[in-house]
C-alpha cells in the first residue's frame, strides 16, 4: 500500500522546515532505514529515515522548498500504485497537533500541486511569472523594488528578494501584511513574527481584578510567564551583544538650549509659509550632530568597528540612525547623508522614515547602513541615561529633556534652559579625550545654532 | 508567353471581321413515337421511372419542409432544401448518356442531378461491381440499411442504397453518403461519378474544369459535366472557367498526344431565375445563355439551346456533344431550358413571378407529357405507368422512414465524440505518387536539367571557410530549395501538374521554376490566364478527380481574387466529404514588398482563420525545401507562403548546408534558430532576419540572450516549443510582417497568454506592421517592423532596457488613440 511521508514537526514552535537534500528520487528503491531526505529548521539539521520499504512513487517538494510541518512530502509504495490522493492539498496555516494523522486530500479532488499562498501586497502590479515565483518561494513582496515597465514587479525583482533572503514562511503568508523583519528559518517572516504584535497588545491589557477572596497580605504566587515576541528577542539579542562585545561607556555634558529653543519657537510661529513649522528640537539636534560628526577629527565616531574589532570602517557621509519607538518595538531607520541636508530636508526625511516605521512600510534598505545613532527620550522627561551602542557603530548620542538649569553669571544666579547630552561610545574605537572633544564641539555648535544654520 | 507563338503585327492589324455561326435553338422536336427503335422499351420506361423518382424525392422534401410530414409520417427538416421540381428531364436526359467514369459537378440544387446520375450508373454497372461499391463504402454502414429493404435484384437494392444514402445525407445522418457532414447542398457519391455539389453559386465551374484537366493530363477517358444554373453565369469564377477551359495552348502548344480541347461540358440548367432575379431581361443581357459560348472560342463551345423539358431532346444533345468532347473538340456549352416550379427554397413565396406563369409551366409538366407520349407510342400502358408510380412512391416512403429513424440512421454525436469530425479536418496522408504505375512525363533526365546542373555548382552553406557570407551568385538560395523539392516530386508523381501566371518560360515571377520549362512538358506546367479563381478552383477539381496539383498566386494580395476557391473549396471538401475526397493541393503564395498597398500584404491570418487549411511560411533554404517536400507528399491542402524579400538568402542555420538528398520537414514543428535564456522572439517568415538583428543588439548592448524561434508552419502550429521557451524566459515578443490587427501573431500571443500565464513576466507583445496601407517602397521602413521596433516594444512593455532610446511611440495613450480611430 502506498504510504505518504510527512514533514516531521521538530518541536512545537516549528511551523515548517526546508528540504536541503533529497537522497532518493522518484523510481528509486527504498529500504527501511534509508535516508530519504535532509531538512533543517533555523536551529538544526535533520535527516528523515524511511519507515517503510518500497519504491519512491512521488516527491511533492523540491530541494530548497519550505514545507509546512505534517505535510506530505513524498509517497513510498509499489510501482504503479496511485499516489494522487496523497498530494498535499495546500499549506495549512493553522498548526495541527503533533499526533495528527498525515494531512490527506479529499479523494474526489486530488490536487495536482500544492496550493501556495502568495504574499499579496494590495494592488501591487506584478507579472504572473513574478507572482508565481513569489508564491513558490514565499518572497516578501512588501519589500520588493519594482523594475519592470510602469512600475510592474517582474521576476528579477522577486529573485532579488529571494537572493537577499527576504522570505515569508508558507504558514505565515496568508495573514502577513508586510513590513516585518523575519526571525524564522533563514530570516523568514514566520507565524511567530505575526503573533508578536497581538501578544504585545495582550500583555498591555490589564488582567481582570482577582477575586477578593484571598486575604490581603497572605503569601501568594501570582506570577505568570509569557514568551517574548520575536522582535523583542531580536532586540534583546542585539542589546546583549552590544554590552557583551564592546567596551562601551558614557560621557554626559549639558548645554544652554536657549538658541535651540528660540529657533524652534521661530519655526513654529513663523515657519509655516516656508513649510518649516514642524521642525522639532530633535531635528535641530540631529542637524547639528550630523555637521559636528562630519568634522574630520570626529571620524572615529562616524564609523563602524568591524572584523571582530580589528578594522575601522569610515563613512564619507554621515548616515544618521534615528531611534523610533513603534508598536512593534524599537526601530532605527537611517537618514543617509544627513550632513549634506538642509535642516528642512533633514526634518522631512526624519518624519517620513518615522512614519514608515510606525506603519510597517519601511524598506529594509533604510533599516541598515547607519554610521551613528541619535536616541531621544527627552520628551519623557529623562534627564540623563546610558544609551546602548548599536553594533557595529562606535557611538550613540542620547538626547535628554530640557530642564531649568542654574548657573552663576557675574556673581548672579541665572536660570537657563539646560539639556543633557549622553554619548555612549566604544572605547576600542577611540579614547575618552576625542569622545569628550566631540561632546564639547557639539555643545558649542548647539549653543551657536544660528551660526551653524547660517554656515549651512 | 511563348516564343513559339509569333505576334505578327501584319496579321493583328489587318482589317477583316469576326464571324459567328448560328446558335441552334430547340432544334430537336421529336416525341417518343419518333424514337421507337432508337431506345429499348425498358430504356423508355426507365426514363419515366427516373423522372418520377426525382419528382417524388423532391416532393417528399417539399412536403416535410412545408407541412412537416410526408404520407402521414411526421418529420421536421431544419436544413436547407433547394429543390429541382421541373428540372427532372434535364437531369435524366443528361445522365442517360453519361457513363460511370463521367463526372458531374453540381450546385446547391442538385438532388435531381445526383439521383439521375446514380440511377444511370446503377443501370450501367454490373451486379458484382455494384455490390463491391456498396459494401465497401463507409465500412458498409449505408449498405447495411439498404440491404434489409425488400428487393428482387441487385439493381433494386442499389436504387434503395442510392435513395437511402442521399436522404440520410440530407437529414445529416451518419449513414448518409458523407456521414451527414455535407447535407442537402453537397450530397455526392464519387463511385457513381457524382462529384461534389457546391453551395457557392458557380463554385463548380472552376472545379469541374480542374477535373477535366485531370482527365486530359492523365489521359483518363470520360467527360466532365458542370451543372450550373443560369444565375451562375454572372459569377466571375464561372467566366474564368469558361475562358481557361478554352485556352488556346492545349491545341497550340501542348504535346501532340495532349492536343484537343478539354472534355468539359458546361451544362447551364436554365431555369430562368437566379434566386428571384430573372436572368433574361433583368439581371443579364445575354438574352440566352447559349450566346455565351460564342464569346470564348471560335468553336462557340458548340453551344446550343435545348428543350430541357423533353428528356429525349436532352439525350439527343448529349449524344452529339459527348462525341465532340471525346473527339477533343471541347469544351461545350448547353443552354438547357427548364423551369423551377418549386421555389428557390421552401420559404420562397414566389413574389417575383406570377401565378399564371407558374400554372402555364405546370400545364406542360414534362413528366405528365412524357407519360402521354409513352402511352401514345404504345411503349407502356396506363396501368404499367401507374405501377411505376406506385413502386416509386413506395420506395421513397420506405427509404424516408429509414432515413429519419434515429435508431437506424443515427447522427454523429459530436459532443461525445468530437474527434469524429476533428479527425476529418485533415487526412494527414503520405503519398509518393497518385499514379504509382505511371511513369511521369518529363523532357529529360533530371540531372540534365540546366537548373539542376547550375544548382550543383552552388554553395549549399551560406558561409565560406572564413565565416564570410557566400556571394548571392554562388550561394544556394531559398528559391533553389523550393525548386529541388518541386522537381523531385514532378519526377516521382506522374499526376503532379502545376499552373499559374507566368510559371512557364518566365520561370515564375520570382524564378523559382526556372529550369522546369526545359524539364517538363507543357501539360505538366503551364501558364494560366490571369484568373486566380480558376487557378485555385482548377487545382481543387484536379485533386478531387485524383491528382496532385501545385498552383501559385503571384502575390498574396491576389488571395482576395481566389477567396472562394481557397476558403470555401480547398479548405472544406475533405471534411465535407467525410474524407472520401483528398485535397493534395499546394498553393504557393508569394508575399511581396516594395510594390505598395496591393502587392505587399501578408495575409497569413486569413488562411489560418479558415479551418481545413495547412499553412507554412519558411524563412530559410533548408526549411523551404523540407517543408515543400512535406507539402508535396501529403494529402492535405497547403497554403505555402513565401516571402519575396528572401528568395535569394543562403542557408545560415542548418550546419553543413542544405542537403542535396530528399528530406521532409514535418508541419507543426517550429525551429529554434538561436537559443537563449532571457527573452523569446517568435518570428513568422522573412522577419526572422530582422528578429535576429534585434537579438544581436540585445546581446551587444544589454547582455540579454534572446531565443529566436522560427514558426516555420502556422497550421498546425507548434505551441509546445514556444511554451517551453516562454517557461524558460518568461518573455515573448512575436514579430510578423502582417498588419497587427487580427494577425496570426496576435492569435499566438493570446494563446500563449492563456497557456503560459503563470510563466509570463509580461504580456506577450506583438511587433507587426502598422494598420495602414503599405506605403511606397521608399517609406516601407516606417511600415514594416524593424529591429529597433522590437527593442522598443521590449523596453516599453517587457523589461526596461537601460539607456535605450525608443524610435516608436509605445505608450498606452498612443495605442488607445490609434484604436479609437481604427488604425
Amino acid at each position: 500500500m502506498a504510504t505518504p511521508v510527512i514533514m516531521p514537526r521538530q518541536g512545537n514552535t516549528v511551523e515548517s522546515c526546508i528540504i536541503t537534500k533529497w537522497n532518493k528520487q522518484v523510481g528509486d528503491q527504498v529500504a527501511v532505514g534509508d535516508i530519504l531526505f535532509a531538512y533543517e529548521t533555523d536551529k538544526a539539521s535533520f535527516e528523515e529515515e524511511a519507515k517503510v520499504a518500497g519504491t519512491m512513487l512521488q516527491i511533492f517538494f523540491a530541494e530548497g522548498d519550505d514545507v509546512p510541518c505534517l505535510t506530505n512530502v513524498c509517497v513510498i509504495g509499489n510501482a504503479g500504485e496511485s499516489f494522487a490522493e496523497f498530494a498535499p492539498a495546500g499549506a495549512e496555516p493553522a498548526p495541527a497537533p503533533a499526533e495528527a494523522a498525515p494531512v490527506q486530500a479529499a479523494d474526489a479532488a486530488p490536487a495536482e500541486e500544492i496550493a501556495e499562498t502568495p504574499v499579496v501586497m494590495g494592488s501591487m502590479k506584478i507579472s504572473p511569472r513574478a507572482r508565481a515565483l513569489a508564491e513558490k518561494s514565499g518572497a516578501d513582496l512588501s519589500k520588493v523594488t519594482a523594475t519592470g515597465p510602469d512600475g510592474r514587479v517582474i521576476a528579477r525583482d522577486v529573485q532579488k528578494l529571494i537572493d537577499a533572503g527576504l522570505l515569508v514562511t508558507a504558514a505565515a503568508r496568508g495573514a502577513y501584511q508586510g513590513g516585518l523583519t523575519g526571525t524564522g528559518i533563514g530570516g523568514r517572516v514566520s507565524l511567530n513574527d505575526l503573533k508578536a504584535k497581538p501578544a504585545e497588545e495582550a500583555a498591555a491589557t490589564p488582567a481582570e481584578a482577582p477575586a477578593a477572596a484571598v486575604e490581603l497580605g497572605a503569601p501568594v504566587d501570582d506570577s505568570y510567564t509569557e514568551p517574548m515576541t520575536n522582535m523583542r528577542k531580536v532586540i534583546a539579542k542585539a542589546m546583549m551583544t552590544s554590552l557583551s562585545t564592546m567596551a562601551q561607556l558614557t560621557h554626559n555634558i549639558s548645554y544652554d538650549a536657549t538658541e535651540v529653543q528660540n529657533a524652534r519657537k521661530l519655526f513654529k510661529e513663523k515657519g509655516e509659509k516656508f513649510g518649516m513649522e514642524r521642525i522639532s528640537i530633535n531635528d535641530i539636534i540631529m542637524y547639528v550632530v550630523a555637521r559636528t560628526l562630519a568634522m574630520p577629527e570626529h571620524k572615529a565616531l562616524n564609523a563602524n568597528l568591524i572584523d571582530d574589532g580589528k578594522t575601522m570602517k569610515y563613512f564619507k557621509g554621515v548616515h544618521l540612525g534615528m531611534a523610533v519607538d513603534t508598536d512593534r518595538g524599537l526601530m532605527v531607520p537611517t537618514i543617509f547623508n544627513a550632513d549634506k541636508m538642509t535642516l528642512k530636508q533633514l526634518s522631512a526625511q526624519a518624519k517620513k522614515l518615522a512614519k514608515e516605521c510606525k506603519e510597517g512600510k519601511i524598506s529594509p534598505d533604510y533599516l541598515k547602513g547607519a554610521s551613528f545613532t541619535v536616541s531621544n527620550i527627552g520628551s519623557l522627561g529623562i534627564e540623563s541615561f546610558t544609551p546602548v551602542v548599536n553594533p557595529p557603530q562606535t557611538g550613540i548620542l542620547g538626547v535628554c529633556a530640557i530642564t531649568d538649569g542654574v548657573r552663576v553669571v557675574n556673581g548672579e544666579i541665572q536660570v537657563y534652559p539646560k539639556m543633557t547630552l549622553s554619548l555612549s561610545y566604544d572605547h576600542r574605537a577611540m579614547d575618552g579625550t576625542p569622545a569628550s572633544k566631540f561632546l564639547v564641539d557639539l555643545k558649542n555648535n548647539l549653543e551657536a545654532f544660528t551660526l551653524m544654520l547660517a554656515r549651512g | 508567353m511563348s516564343k513559339q507563338l509569333y505576334v505578327d503585327p501584319n496579321v493583328v492589324r489587318a482589317p477583316g471581321k469576326i464571324t459567328f455561326e448560328d446558335i441552334p435553338v430547340n432544334t430537336y422536336q421529336k416525341k417518343v413515337k419518333d424514337e421507337i427503335g432508337n431506345f429499348t422499351t425498358e430504356e423508355f420506361k426507365n426514363i419515366y421511372r427516373d423522372m418520377l423518382v426525382l419528382r417524388e424525392f423532391e416532393t417528399m422534401i417539399q412536403l416535410i419542409k412545408t407541412t412537416s410530414e410526408y404520407c402521414g409520417v411526421p418529420y421536421t427538416h431544419p436544413g436547407p432544401a433547394h429543390l429541382g421540381i421541373g428540372q427532372e428531364a434535364n437531369a435524366v436526359g443528361e445522365a442517360f448518356c453519361l457513363d460511370v467514369e463521367d463526372m458531374i459537378f453540381g450546385s446547391h440544387r442538385s438532388h435531381c442531378d445526383i439521383l439521375a446520375k446514380g440511377l444511370s450508373a446503377i443501370e450501367k454497372l454490373d451486379d458484382e461491381k455494384l455490390l463491391d461499391i456498396m459494401k465497401s463504402f463507409l465500412d458498409g454502414k449505408t449498405y447495411a440499411v439498404a440491404e434489409k429493404e425488400p428487393h428482387e435484384t441487385v439493381k433494386d437494392l442499389a436504387i434503395n442504397f442510392l435513395l437511402y444514402g442521399a436522404m440520410a445525407e440530407i437529414f445529416a445522418r451518419e449513414t448518409g453518403f458523407n456521414r451527414g457532414l455535407g447535407g442537402s447542398m453537397h450530397t455526392f457519391f464519387t463511385p457513381f461519378g457524382i462529384y461534389p455539389n457546391n453551395a457557392i453559386v458557380g463554385g463548380s465551374g472552376t472545379i469541374a474544369m480542374g477535373a477535366a484537366l485531370y482527365k486530359k493530363i492523365n489521359r483518363k477517358s470520360g467527360i466532365v459535366v458542370a451543372n450550373l444554373g443560369d444565375g451562375s453565369l454572372g459569377r466571375g469564377p464561372v467566366l474564368e472557367a469558361l475562358n481557361m477551359s478554352a485556352m488556346g495552348q492545349i491545341n497550340e502548344l501542348w504535346g501532340d498526344d495532349m492536343k484537343g480541347g478539354l472534355p468539359l461540358m458546361f451544362n447551364i440548367i436554365n431555369n430562368m431565375y437566379g434566386m428571384g432575379g430573372q436572368t433574361v431581361g433583368e439581371t443579364m443581357g445575354y438574352d440566352a445563355p447559349a450566346r455565351m459560348g460564342a464569346g470564348f472560342t471560335p468553336s462557340q463551345m458548340h453551344a446550343e439551346r435545348v428543350d430541357g423539358w423533353n428528356p429525349l431532346a436532352v439525350i439527343d444533345a448529349y449524344k452529339r456533344k459527348k462525341k465532340l468532347l471525346q473527339e477533343g473538340k471541347g469544351p461545350c456549352l448547353l443552354d438547357v431550358v427548364t423551369y423551377r416550379m418549386s421555389g428557390h427554397s421552401p420559404s420562397d413565396s414566389s413574389s417575383y413571378r406570377t401565378k399564371e406563369e407558374i400554372e402555364a409551366w405546370w400545364e406542360q409538366d414534362p413528366i405528365v407529357e412524357y407519360r402521354k407520349q409513352l402511352i401514345e407510342a404504345g411503349v407502356a400502358t396506363d396501368e404499367e405507368c401507374d405501377a411505376i408510380v406506385k413502386s416509386v412512391k413506395d420506395a421513397i416512403l420506405r427509404n424516408f422512414k429509414l432515413a429519419i429513424d434515429d435508431e437506424v440512421s443515427p447522427r454523429m454525436n459530436l459532443d461525445k465524440n468530437p474527434d469524429e469530425l476533428a479527425d476529418m479536418m485533415f487526412t494527414n496522408g503520405h503519398v509518393e505518387s497518385f499514379a504509382p504505375d505511371v511513369k511521369p512525363d518529363v523532357n529529360m533526365p533530371m540531372e540534365e536539367c540546366p537548373r539542376v546542373q547550375a544548382i550543383a555548382k552552388k554553395e549549399r552553406w551560406g558561409f565560406d571557410a572564413n565565416g564570410k557570407p557566400v556571394s548571392k551568385n554562388k550561394v544556394y538560395q531559398l528559391r533553389d530549395g523550393l525548386f529541388e523539392a518541386i522537381i523531385d516530386r514532378y519526377y516521382k508523381d506522374a499526376t503532379l501538374a502545376g499552373w499559374g501566371e507566368d510559371v512557364r518560360d518566365w520561370g515564375g515571377a520570382f524564378a523559382v521554376y526556372r529550369g522546369l520549362t526545359e524539364a517538363l512538358p507543357y501539360h505538366r506546367l503551364f501558364n494560366s490566364p490571369i484568373s486566380e479563381s480558376a487557378i485555385v478552383g482548377g487545382a481543387v477539381g484536379y485533386a478531387m478527380a485524383g491528382g496532385r496539383a501545385l498552383v501559385e498566386l503571384m502575390y498574396c494580395d491576389f488571395l482576395a481574387c481566389a477567396g472562394d476557391e481557397v476558403f470555401n473549396q480547398m479548405a472544406k471538401w475533405q471534411a465535407m466529404s467525410a474524407d472520401i475526397i483528398k485535397m493534395p493541393v499546394v498553393l504557393r503564395v508569394s508575399v511581396g514588398s516594395k510594390y505598395g498597398a496591393q502587392h505587399s500584404q501578408d495575409w497569413s491570418a486569413l488562411v489560418t482563420h479558415i479551418p481545413g487549411l495547412k499553412a507554412a511560411f519558411p524563412a530559410t533554404p533548408y526549411d523551404a525545401k523540407g517543408l515543400m517536400a512535406a507539402a508535396l507528399s501529403g494529402t492535405d491542402p497547403v497554403v505555402f507562403f513565401e516571402s519575396q524579400r528572401i528568395y535569394d538568402v543562403g542557408e545560415q542555420f542548418h550546419e553543413g548546408g542544405v542537403p542535396a538528398e530528399y528530406y521532409e520537414i514535418p508541419f507543426g514543428k517550429a525551429d529554434i534558430k538561436r537559443p537563449g535564456k532571457d527573452i523569446t522572439i517568435l518570428s513568422f517568415g522573412a522577419v526572422l532576419y530582422r528578429a535576429l538583428k534585434a537579438a544581436d543588439e540585445l546581446k551587444a548592448k544589454y547582455g540579454m540572450e534572446a531565443e529566436v524561434i522560427d514558426a516555420r508552419s502556422l497550421v498546425p502550429f507548434d505551441y509546445e516549443t514556444v511554451l517551453e521557451s516562454v517557461k524558460k524566459t518568461g518573455r515573448l515578443v512575436i514579430v510578423t510582417d502582417a498588419c497587427e490587427r487580427g494577425s496570426f501573431a496576435s492569435e499566438v500571443a493570446r494563446q500563449i497568454t492563456e497557456m503560459g500565464f503563470d510563466y509570463l513576466d509580461a504580456a506577450p507583445t506583438v511587433v507587426a506592421s502598422r494598420n495602414w496601407i503599405t506605403p511606397a517602397h521608399e517609406l516601407e521602413e516606417s511600415f514594416f517592423p524593424q529591429p529597433s521596433w522590437i527593442l522598443d516594444a521590449i523596453d516599453a512593455k517587457i523589461v526596461p532596457l537601460p539607456g535605450h532610446t525608443r524610435v516608436t511611440n509605445q505608450t498606452l495613450n498612443e495605442k488607445l488613440r490609434n484604436e479609437r480611430r481604427g488604425v
